[in-house]
């Protein structure tokens, strides 16, 4: 089967609006036939992608955008924020050794995207961020 | 997929039980902390934190027990998690908390570990 299909949706910076995005890939999953087990770490990908867009966009009525495609054999997640922008080499990558005893436990949304995901790539310049996350689902 | 976080607490003798239902984000994060808290000023250092029913976790929420991983270790105390979700136990294993936390199946079988 080649079916591909595709959701896209403008999140506005409210509580928990990660779980729409969450609430809608699991219905594109459901549609497909991909078993809960299948989806399940992408939940963590989509929810670190998010918060990770809202936190560091810097604007102050954020929007993100977020797209899926899904296919029986992989999903790609897109999102994207309209903010100030990084430079990867900035980010420290975070190990919990030097969290325990810091005051400052966060920062570990790019390791899981990028832990957790089977390809990761980050676009980001002084008009926003781009993440798009691959997750094989076979 | 449940938002909505809430937590019950049980003591069994001196080790504390935290259940947790619903999205561990930054509130349900801190809510776990400001139990934990109450039963760690008491002199509570055995902690199993169950989290059976929620699916869905955040890195926000797990820096909140981060903290509470900090003050056990200050105090020789120790955290078991159980009941952890197959994507739940890979993010945290990748965070590196099983370095200094345990994780068992059930509370049952977390209770018998800090029992023996």
């Amino acid at each position: 089967m080649d079916e591909n299909i595709k959701l896209k949706m403008m999140l506005p910076k409210i509580p928990d609006i990660e779980l729409v995005a969450i609430e809608g890939m699991d219905r594109m999953a459901r549609h497909m036939g991909i078993p809960d087990e299948k989806i399940s770490e992408a939940h963590v990908l989509v929810t670190e992608a998010v918060i990770n867009a809202f936190e560091h966009s810097g604007q102050k009525n954020p929007l993100v955008q977020v797209e899926f495609t899904m296919t029986l054999e992989k999903l790609t997640i897109f999102v994207r924020d309209f903010g100030k922008g990084f430079k990867l080499e900035d980010i420290e990558d975070p190990d919990i050794d030097k969290k325990l005893g810091s005051p400052h436990k966060r920062g570990w949304g790019l390791k899981l995207m990028e832990s957790m995901s089977d390809d990761f790539k980050v676009d980001s310049n002084e008009k926003g961020t781009k993440i798009t996350i691959i997750k094989n689902l076979q | 997929m449940e938002a909505d976080f809430k937590l019950t607490s049980e003591l069994h003798a001196d080790v504390l039980v935290i259940n947790t239902s619903g999205y561990v984000n930054n509130e349900g994060g801190e809510k776990i902390a400001e139990e934990f808290d109450k039963h760690f000023e008491n002199g509570v250092k055995k902690v199993i934190i169950n989290l059976e029913k929620s699916k869905v976790v955040n890195s926000i929420g797990i820096s909140f027990l981060i903290e509470i991983i900090d003050k056990l270790t200050e105090e020789d105390g120790k955290l078991i998690f159980t009941n952890l979700e197959s994507a739940i136990d890979k993010m945290l294993t990748i965070m590196g908390l099983f370095n200094y936390a345990g994780k068992e199946a059930t509370v049952e079988s977390a209770l018998k570990t800090f029992n023996t």
